[in-house]
């Protein structure tokens, strides 16, 4: 019996593994060219596993960027970069999007991604000092879901920031949070973000599936350092479900233009198909996991 | 034989492990996913191994160790039911966009994990007096000592930074 249980069950993952591999279809991303910008999708808050208490390996967070749609994320491990420099080396390696090294400081009081630094910043500062040490090293600095809780910024640290998350999966899901984020970014005149924070996978309490919430980066040519470029100079566009964050000029060419704003909100369509391999893998998994527990040989007489 | 025996369950561990990666991912199981986060996350039961060694290394000599293994690792399936049941959620539910869904992945996720603990504990307790023989209070120790050094490394692993900035943050 519990042979024929076991037979089962390996048929039914082997199915959902089969099923669900062929079903694995990519987010369409079609190329956009606006004003003379190319526009480009990107996740500037990401983290892998491991020490960020991510899932993902940086390998498998780039291939998954690349299934979502995203043209360019930002992989920031808390307070160390080499897991970002991995991931970053892994998409050069193998042509998928374009990959910024980078980190969330992780600091009390307030976090913050540094995006294109090569070193790691000491957490134990003021921001206003982090975003010296970020900007020394070229890089960008953005409030990190600068909600009340996390917004340690003094008047000097708002004057040197460079962006902001104005869209994030807290807001999504309540909107006085979605209120505190604007308030912040109206308060601190920067650079519109929508990053998703990713972290545990979209059973998380805080965040959400890759690339959510998503900044559209106008820029010149499709490398890294145009990017930064364009964070500093606030080309970008964010959207919610009611608002749209960013530079007038570029909000206005997306609206003249019309691809942009149904583009934004296009979610993944989850096929049949997923959903029967779900459901099958599913049915494997429980039925293991209940004859996980039998013991075999000497130790089941002693238990 | 013997070698299989101490594989076997570890080994399925860390394809769970795989699975709940996948489908926190992609709602299914895909090659793409489960193999590649199925070698990540093998440090969980690696280090399980290793700190069991640890713990129990007077009881090599009397009880093979890949028997010590596959007998340790049957205590995993208050796990397994937990993880399970969070690629259920994640599958056929839509807690990214249903309220309701939403309360009733994170009642899992949090009300299951207590269960998870309290069970495993039960098990693992049981593993100590009954297979290694010890008394209750050795039986005891002996588990909260392999739990607070394997849970330790395990979670310096997957957010050790954090956790650190955390504590000594508070402390500054």
């Amino acid at each position: 019996m519990v042979k024929t249980l076991r037979v089962v069950a390996g048929c039914l993952l082997f199915t959902s593994i089969v099923l669900g591999s062929i079903s694995d279809t990519p987010r369409q991303n079609p190329h956009l060219m606006l004003g003379g910008y190319q526009v480009l999708a990107a996740d500037f808050h990401i983290h892998s596993f491991p020490l960020s208490w991510g899932v993902l390996s940086p390998w498998d967070t780039v291939v998954e960027a690349r299934r979502q749609g995203l043209d360019a994320i930002a992989m920031t491990p808390h307070n160390h970069t080499w897991v970002a420099k991995v991931g970053q080396r892994f998409s050069t390696w193998s042509g998928g999007p374009i990959v910024l090294a980078g980190e969330e400081i992780h600091s009390i009081g307030y976090h913050m991604l540094a995006i294109g630094v090569r070193n790691s910043i000491p957490w134990r500062q003021p921001a206003g000092s982090a975003i010296d040490e970020i900007h020394r090293q070229n890089g960008v600095a953005i409030a990190a879901h600068p909600i009340r809780s996390y917004s340690a910024y003094d008047a000097e640290a708002m004057r040197k920031l460079d962006a902001a998350e104005v869209v994030h999966p807290l807001g999504l899901r309540n909107e006085a949070l979605a209120s505190q984020l604007r308030d912040f970014y109206e308060h601190a005149h920067v650079t519109a973000i929508g990053d998703t924070d990713y972290h545990l996978g979209p059973l998380a309490p805080h965040v959400g599936e890759m690339g959510l919430c998503r900044t559209y980066v106008f820029v010149r040519e499709r490398t890294g350092m145009d990017i930064l470029d364009a964070l500093r100079k606030g080309r970008t566009l964010v959207y919610d479900r009611e608002h749209t964050y960013g530079d007038p000029a570029m909000i206005q060419l997306a609206a003249e233009d019309g691809r942009l704003p149904k583009l934004a909100w296009t979610g993944r369509e989850h096929h049949f198909s997923t959903l029967l391999s779900g459901s099958l893998g599913v049915l494997g998994l429980l039925l293991c996991s209940f004859l996980f527990g039998r013991t075999a040989g000497v130790t089941a007489h002693r238990l | 034989m013997s070698a299989w025996l101490g594989f076997k369950r570890p080994l399925f561990l860390a394809f769970v492990l795989g699975c709940t990666v996948s489908f926190l991912t992609a709602r299914t199981l895909t090659l793409r996913l489960v193999v590649p986060e199925m070698v990540s996350w093998a440090f969980v039961p690696l280090i399980e191994i290793a700190v069991l060694a640890a713990v129990c290394r007077r009881d090599c000599r009397n009880i093979p160790f890949a028997e010590l293994i596959d007998s340790f690792f049957g205590g995993y399936r208050p796990w397994l039911l937990w993880m399970t049941g969070i690629c259920a959620i994640w599958s056929l539910l839509s807690p990214a966009s249903k309220p309701l869904d939403w309360t009733l992945s994170i009642v899992w996720m949090l009300g299951g994990v207590v269960f998870a603990v309290v069970w495993s504990l039960f098990i693992d307790f049981r593993f100590f007096r009954a297979v290694l023989q010890r008394s209750p209070a050795v039986a005891a120790r002996e588990l909260a000592m392999h739990r607070f050094i394997s849970w330790t490394l395990i979670l310096a692993v997957i957010g050790g930074p954090t956790i650190w900035s955390d504590i000594t943050g508070r402390l500054w």
